[in-house]
């Protein structure tokens, strides 16, 4: 056999392999969350019946609150990727370009918080929010997210800084910009696909965070997606599995459709630091 | 402020100085007094009698962490932390690997293939519990009834039942959640390979299994041993994907440092639970300096660079 067959045989079971293992749960949820009888596979004629209630029951009816879940998710990722990308890029830009005493401790010092566990926080963060009487607020996940998020903002955006020729900066100065006006209007500019990747990798990662909203929510008044299908309880015993692949799905497709369109951007900022070291 | 006419840079000055540590205090206020002050924090719980419903909290030195010592339970999470990102890392650096290779040959739908491999990455950890959960589930999962269907088992199995089971359940579910993004590193570690060195081997008469032990895997070092420090660090805090297929069951049997961390501050025990967070802390620490070290993080990068 030519190496040529070998790899096109390899080529054929890999990606037959790939997409099997890659697809199936996900359409599992799929064709579960359009079933009117989520243990078909159980009974012992099997036959599957389409309906669209499982959506219209999480959408409609108040009491399961999915749609406030959802609601309260995206208001705090998209604030959290707001701040967080300007906060980040301030101090990226800081990092990158100025020279100051500790800068590398302090660029250390925030990159490591990365490896840090949540539960070596969350014990305190409650009591505080206890104490501030916030738990249960949007700002009780906001501002710790904000923090938990930066090392993968930071990380991001000084690599595409540190990309940046010097000399940008130092025309833009010979022209009698400042400081901030060389960031906010050369930099960020011209570094709009790293803020980009940043932004959506923060994005989904304030999302999808699981443990800080567990602790320090109640209820649908800031409860996040995450958790609301987590805790996801039947009206009536039985686990409504029904409803409950239909808000996984609403809670996912936006992010995998996402995660397609923007595919490039994604890939970039995953690499961006584990190739630059 | 005016930094007109500041062309000089070689020595820092106290202006931009003071510019930078301004840019900077937004992110240093946050990730100080919400992360390091809370480490500290913890740290110092750690020595207290600290449970909610019987104040006031009240020092008694390093008590808990004697209790620790003799806690079965704890020993148990830590073994199975241990276990689980072990055998779990490992997994997904092969899977990671074999995505890798497929999506960077080149034919017709590559373009498909890559978003396809992305799906599980970009599906929430909690999603992905839940619908593993459901396919692990005893009368009506996909997985026991393809198995049973199929012939290939004649009884159903209890998945998530027994702790044998329940471990490479919760295994099998993170592997298929994470080997996309070490998929994606790799990719990007093979796209930087040069394709002389694989022409000059095939011209030396390499085969395809020679070229990729021999120029593959050593070009791509650097790469993995980031990608599983990376994966390594994020599996040893596994909380997400146990509390919800097993809570930590059958038997306590699955529960990760974390979940244990977690229960102690559910029940009201912030003391204990602290100690168990500053273990799971140290844990960590201890694991990436030795991985830095082991692993020759810069040296391995530097070698890549020439």
């Amino acid at each position: 056999m030519s190496d040529k067959t070998k790899k096109k045989i390899f080529v054929i079971i890999g990606v037959i392999v790939t997409s099997i293992i890659c697809l199936v749960p996900f359409v599992w949820m799929i064709v579960i969350s359009f079933s009117k009888n989520p243990d078909f596979l159980g009974s012992v004629k099997v036959s599957y019946t389409f309906t669209w209630n499982n959506y219209r029951q999480i959408i409609t009816s108040l009491d399961l609150h999915i749609i406030d879940y959802f609601k309260n998710s995206l208001i705090i990722a998209i604030v959290v990727t707001f701040f967080s990308v300007m906060i980040g890029s301030f101090a990226g830009y800081a990092i990158s370009r100025i020279r100051f005493k500790g800068k590398t401790f302090i660029t250390l010092g925030i990159l490591a918080v990365s490896m840090f566990p949540q539960i070596s926080i969350v014990g305190y963060i409650f009591e505080l929010m206890t104490k501030l009487g916030w738990i249960n607020t949007y700002k009780a996940l906001i501002f710790p997210y904000i923090a938990w998020v930066m090392p993968i903002s930071l990380w991001i955006l000084i690599s595409y800084f540190m990309q940046l020729p010097k000399s940008l900066d130092e025309a833009a100065m010979v022209d009698g910009a400042n400081r901030m006006q060389t960031l906010l209007k050369v930099i960020l500019p011209i570094s709009a696909p790293g803020v980009f990747s940043t932004a959506l990798l923060v994005f989904i990662a304030s999302f999808n965070e699981f443990m800080f909203a567990l602790m320090l929510t109640t209820d649908y008044h800031a409860r996040t997606i995450p958790v609301g299908i987590a805790l996801f309880q039947g009206l009536h015993g039985q686990i409504p599995w029904g409803q409950i692949m239909a808000s996984s799905a609403i809670a996912a497709i936006p992010l995998v459709v996402m995660v397609l369109i923007f595919q490039r951007y994604i890939v970039q900022g995953l690499t961006a630091g584990a190739l630059k070291g | 402020m005016s930094f007109k006419g500041r062309r000089v840079k070689n020595k820092p000055k106290n202006s931009e100085q003071g510019l930078a540590y301004l840019l900077l205090s937004p992110v240093l206020i946050l990730v100080g007094g919400l992360i390091l002050v809370p480490v500290l924090g913890t740290f110092i719980t750690s020595f207290f009698r600290n449970v909610t419903f019987m104040p006031p909290a009240k020092f008694i030195g390093i008590r808990n962490y004697a209790r620790i010592i003799k806690d079965p339970q704890f020993w148990q999470s830590l073994r199975f932390t241990v276990a689980f990102s072990a055998v779990a890392v490992a997994l997904e650096s092969i899977l990671g690997m074999f995505y890798a290779l497929v999506i960077n040959e080149k034919f017709k739908f590559r373009g498909i293939m890559r978003a396809i491999v992305l799906i599980p990455w970009a599906i929430p950890t909690i999603v992905s519990a839940r619908i593993w959960q459901l396919m692990y589930n005893y009368s009506y999962g996909l997985l026991n009834y393809v198995l049973v269907h199929f012939h290939l088992c004649t009884h159903p199995i209890n998945w998530l039942g027994s702790p044998v089971s329940a471990f490479f359940s919760i295994v099998t579910a993170d592997v298929w959640k994470t080997a996309p993004f070490m998929a994606i590193l790799f990719l990007a570690g093979l796209q930087a390979i040069p394709q002389s060195l694989y022409e000059a081997a095939r011209v030396d008469g390499a085969s395809i299994s020679q070229q990729f032990w021999r120029i593959t895997l050593p070009l791509l070092k650097p790469i993995i041993v980031i990608a599983l420090i990376f994966r390594t660090i994020d599996s040893l805090r596994i909380f997400d994907l146990i509390y919800v297929l097993t809570g930590g069951g059958p038997g306590g049997s699955t529960s990760s440092v974390s979940m244990y961390g977690f229960k102690s501050y559910i029940l009201g025990d912030f003391g204990y639970g602290s100690t168990v967070s500053v273990i799971t802390f140290l844990l960590i620490f201890v694991f990436t300096v030795i991985y830095l070290k082991v692993g020759n993080f810069s040296g391995g990068l530097k070698e890549n660079e020439r």
